[in-house]
């Protein structure tokens, strides 16, 4: 079990392609870290770097307070799940298994034993005979993921191991390895552009964006606290709500004024955005926090567009000017397309940003 | 009441069509070979009759009637029908030599003997014997003269030579090819078709000095230099693609496991890659095995099997059926190794295009 | 100071790992100056030497005098034209044959690839048994009833245009399945949705195989055209087999003729290597020519 400390890594392709800029990363023992972005954003190089097989163009790299930063990936003690598996098909699936074991010089026994253990934990222990041509893609994953752990890494390392297995099987296999995570204990770096892995599975969360980190923190805090703009539109499924609006105080009240709405703000929201300089702002709500209310109460009213049923709960589309804003409500009464929606917004849910910068406020 | 399916009649026309037209292209690229074959095995007398068997003979029938020299000897004719009187003599050696050697029926003088006395008591003697089929092939490889078994033995050194070292550097550079990015690699993706823009000929010329100057001249090494340079530039087309559909991440797997670059390389990429390299061997091979033209020019006292069967096929005016047996000994191991590499000949062409 | 040493240690690693892929190529390229680019220089230049070793044009007047020249000429494009196109068109409807689906279709893959096979000397030996006039290409006619009993063709006897209709046929027989072979691994590149979205969309098979069959296959026609085009502008033996030297001069037959068959001639080093030169200039010619026109060189630089 291992810390993990990246200081001011920057990684360059050729001589213009920045893959990675001055990236400063610590992971404390025993968590489990995603690296999660859009593609191309430089989380993969991160992760390679880690693991050796890219070498840091400046910066350095310690595991365990010790700098492997020039140090091949065969001496860095880190293990890795590839994203296409990477299971050696010439080998069954227990040498495949084995063979980083064999590496290590250890005795048969002891290999067999720990073999098994790998086995039995990412239940392919029926399987050691086969030949990877004889397995299932969700099977081959979980060789690749026991070969990584039967080596009891100091570092686990992957890279969107999940990416190639079907929806049911990815959330299953998600699952799982939060399960195995929490036997084994080990430091964890995993890689992945699919926010809904990454909420699930993380102690933190690291969203990168064009090489640079955005935004570090848990679950929790990218959701509902989102850095910036870009956050709060990658995380969550539908996204956040942007709206634009002006803040205006009349008689020492808070209101905000949208081209479709005006709303009166909470004392502790007026309270966070009083002292900001800039009246124009970009009003974040997420789709659960706009509340469907009867007329009295509303703050606005719309016709709704499209209604998606999804069994729990039901996506309901509305159209204010050009921009499609969208609200999770309970699955009844079902709104139709064309009804009238009477809607507020959950005040203590509300992210403002500015318009400028998309920093939040 | 359950209706059956009408027969559609157009899509059953259009597949028969499809098939004769198969069967059609296939015979005309066998019949060709089929007859070498077949004439290959015939005696000379058969190949020089006219129209040729179709098949070679599994025996001869041979009558014997007294001869105004001594004993006539007549051989059935299966296109005639009929028994055809070949030889006239007294000498029952030159009668076996020429059932031997003519008839590619081996019959020996004691057994003559028997025969010729049952004429004292009847007018005609038949007896048939079993002909020699491998005849030809004997004659080709036992005759001093054609020097064709030194050659085979040569075009074998020859052969595995060139494998060795366009393997050996060819596969470098397909290795290099299919894993890194690096100035000249368009450079070294043409040199298969630069290396083959000068006349292959106008080559060997200039390569007779350099190689006596080497002391290589006339002998095996000299010319699998020769052939390497053809091949190195295909085996590394064919060891690029192959090591290209071996994912780069399995070599990446076992370094983080542990093991070194070369040894990820020799333990995973290698034996991977293994049956495709195979398949790049015999590919070198062929195109050494079947290389003609250097080999003429570059040999003088040495010459390689294909020369000895070229020269033979060239003066093969009084014996054909030697000419188709020494064209099919050369082609047989090629055949063969064709049915082994058919799958990456195939698979090779896909990887990379001009 | 060891913050220095420790990056000098670095550039040298980096500066290695770059090495890499060079290293791995020079073999080849070492291979390539010695046993071709430098064979080829020293015929170049002996094709501009003259005996006492001043530079001369000799050679080339020699050859351009030579009355079997422009036969020579005139047979090589005529043969190089009719045979690369013959050979085109056999060899891609071939590959469209075969790359339906049907059963023994591999079988009968293997059975193409069997004249590709066959070494030179073997196809000569085939051939010359089957053209002589008692050969079993007229015994096979007289066994299915095309030709009279007892009747002959004399195939190696007659006019120019006879024997060249021969030549380009014998040739094509044994390098169709070589081309088909690469035109039908690219055909087999293309993924059949691509096809399949052209019939969708109401196109009838020549259609889709004009405007999106070939246009996909032209990177692989190509390939295996420029290699056709190289061989067969040196074609020589097949000929030499069947009709012996000088009967119908080829460029690169007249090569062999001079270096192997009259050596001891005065003037044979000076003509082979004229005709060597020629040869050179000429397939560099129609290869440049051919990518051009094909559109390669666009290609490459997209």
């Amino acid at each position: 079990m291992a810390t993990l400390t990246l200081t001011h890594i920057t990684k360059r392709f050729g001589r213009d392609v920045v893959a990675v800029k001055d990236f400063s990363l610590e992971v404390p023992d025993r968590e489990f870290l995603v690296l999660l972005g859009p593609s191309g954003c430089g989380k993969t190089t991160t992760l390679r770097m880690i693991a050796g097989l890219e070498e840091a163009t400046e910066g350095t790299i310690e595991i365990d307070g010790v700098d492997v930063t020039d140090l091949p990936p065969r001496k860095r003690d880190v293990s890795m799940v590839f994203q296409n598996y990477a299971v050696w098909p010439h080998m069954t699936v227990y040498d495949n298994i084995a063979y980083a074991l064999k590496l290590k010089r250890m005795d048969k026994q002891t290999i067999s034993t720990m073999v098994k253990e790998a086995a039995t934990l990412t239940k392919i222990d029926q399987l050691l005979d086969r030949f990877p041509a004889q397995l299932s893609g969700g099977q081959q994953q979980r060789v690749a993921v026991a070969r990584a752990i039967a080596v009891r890494p100091k570092l686990f390392l992957m890279d969107e191991p999940l990416s190639n297995l079907d929806a049911k099987l990815r959330a299953a296999t998600r699952t799982e390895l939060k399960a195995i995570h929490a036997k084994t204990e080990a430091t964890s770096v995993f890689v992945t552009h699919d926010q809904a892995e990454a909420m699930s599975l993380a102690d933190r969360i690291v969203i990168m964006k064009d090489g640079g980190i955005i935004q570090i923190g848990s679950p929790d805090d990218v959701y509902h606290r989102s850095a910036n703009l870009f956050v709060a539109d990658f995380i969550g499924t539908p996204p956040t709500n942007f709206m634009n609006v002006e803040l205006e105080v009349e008689n020492g009240q808070c209101q905000l004024a949208g081209p479709h709405f005006t709303c009166v703000l909470s004392a502790e929201n007026a309270a966070k955005i009083e002292d900001h300089d800039q009246r124009q702002l970009v009003l974040g709500v997420r789709p659960e926090s706009i509340l469907i209310v009867s007329e009295d109460d509303a703050v606005l009213s719309a016709e709704c567009l499209v209604s998606e049923p999804q069994g729990s709960h039901q996506i309901v589309a509305i159209e204010l000017g050009d921009k499609i804003v969208k609200i999770i409500a309970p699955a009844h009464p079902v709104i139709a397309p064309g009804e009238t929606v009477h809607l507020t917004f959950d005040q203590e849910a509300l992210a403002f940003f500015d318009k400028e910068t998309g920093l939040r406020i | 009441m359950t209706r059956r399916k009408p027969v559609n009649l157009a899509k059953a026309a259009r597949t028969t069509t499809f098939y004769i037209l198969v069967v059609g292209v296939a015979a005309a690229m066998l019949l060709p070979v089929y007859f070498i074959v077949s004439l290959s095995f015939l005696s000379v007398r058969e190949a020089y009759s006219y129209p040729l068997p179709l098949v070679p003979a599994l025996e001869t029938h041979f009558k014997l009637t007294p001869g105004k020299r001594g004993y006539l000897v007549s051989v059935y004719d299966r296109i005639e029908g009929a028994y055809e009187s070949v030889l006239d003599t007294k000498e029952l050696q030159k009668m076996s030599e020429y059932m031997r050697y003519q008839l590619a029926t081996p019959v020996t003088i004691e057994d003559l003997e028997q025969q010729v006395a049952r004429l004292e008591t009847e007018d005609e003697v038949y007896f048939t014997r079993r002909r020699n089929l491998l005849a030809n092939y004997q004659t080709f490889f036992g005759v001093a003269g054609y020097n064709a078994v030194p050659a085979l033995i040569r075009s074998l050194q020859i052969c595995a030579l060139t494998i060795v070292i366009s393997l050996s550097i060819g596969g470098m550079a397909g290795y290099a090819f299919a894993r890194y990015v690096f100035k000249g690699k368009d450079l070294l993706k043409f040199s298969v078709l630069f290396v083959r823009m000068y006349p292959g000929v106008a080559i060997a010329l200039p390569m007779i000095k350099i190689l006596a100057n080497m002391n290589f001249y006339d002998r095996p090494i000299g010319l699998s230099l020769v052939y390497s340079i053809g091949n190195i530039a295909l085996t590394v087309w064919i060891t690029a693609s192959i090591f290209m559909g071996i994912p780069e991440s399995l070599e990446e797997a076992a370094q983080v496991f542990g093991a070194s670059k070369a040894r990820a390389f020799l333990r995973i990429t290698l034996p991977l890659a293994l049956p495709g390299l195979a398949a790049a061997a015999m590919y070198a091979f062929l195109g050494a095995w079947n290389e003609t033209v250097a080999a003429i020019i570059l040999t003088t006292f040495n010459p390689t099997f294909s020369v000895v069967v070229f020269q033979t096929v060239l003066g093969s005016v009084g014996q054909v059926n030697l000419a188709a047996a020494g064209g099919m000994a050369m082609a047989l191991p090629a055949v063969i190794f064709t049915f082994f590499i058919r799958r990456y000949i195939h698979q090779m062409w896909g990887g990379v295009t001009v | 100071m060891t913050a220095i040493a420790r990056r000098n240690a670095k550039t040298w690693r980096k500066l290695g790992k770059k090495a890499v892929p060079y290293l791995l190529v020079l073999p080849v390229a070492l291979y390539y100056a010695a046993f071709w680019l430098r064979p080829v220089l020293i015929s170049v230049i002996n094709s501009f030497t003259s005996d006492a070793g001043r530079f001369t044009l000799e050679n080339f007047s020699l050859v351009l005098r030579e009355e079997s020249f422009l036969p020579a000429l005139r047979n090589t494009t005529v043969f190089v034209v009719f045979s690369v196109t013959l050979e085109f068109l056999g060899a891609l409807s071939l590959a469209l044959l075969i790359n339906r689906k049907f059963k023994g279709a591999g079988f009968f893959l293997f059975l193409a690839m069997i004249p590709m096979a066959l070494p030179a000397a073997a196809v000569g030996a085939m051939w010359i048994t089957g053209f002589t006039a008692h050969g079993w290409i007229n015994s096979l006619l007289q066994y299915v009833g095309l030709l009279a009993e007892g009747g002959k063709i004399y195939w190696l006897v007659g006019s120019h245009a006879k024997l060249m209709t021969l030549m380009i046929i014998i040739d094509a027989w044994q390098v169709i399945p070589s081309v088909m072979i690469i035109l039908l691994a690219g055909l087999q590149n293309i993924p059949p949705e691509v096809q399949e979205a052209g019939y969708v969309f109401g196109g009838n098979y020549r259609q889709v195989l004009r405007k999106i069959t070939l246009p996909l296959l032209a990177p692989t026609i190509q390939t295996a055209m420029i290699l056709r085009l190289i061989s067969a502008i040196q074609v020589w033996l097949i000929v030499v087999l069947i009709l012996g030297y000088s009967r119908m001069p080829f460029l690169v037959e007249r090569v062999v003729y001079y270096t192997k068959e009259v050596d001891l001639l005065y003037i044979a080093n000076e003509m082979a290597g004229g005709y060597t030169m020629i040869v050179a200039i000429v397939v560099s010619l129609a290869a440049l020519f051919y990518l051009r026109v094909s559109g390669a060189f666009k290609r490459a630089r997209e």
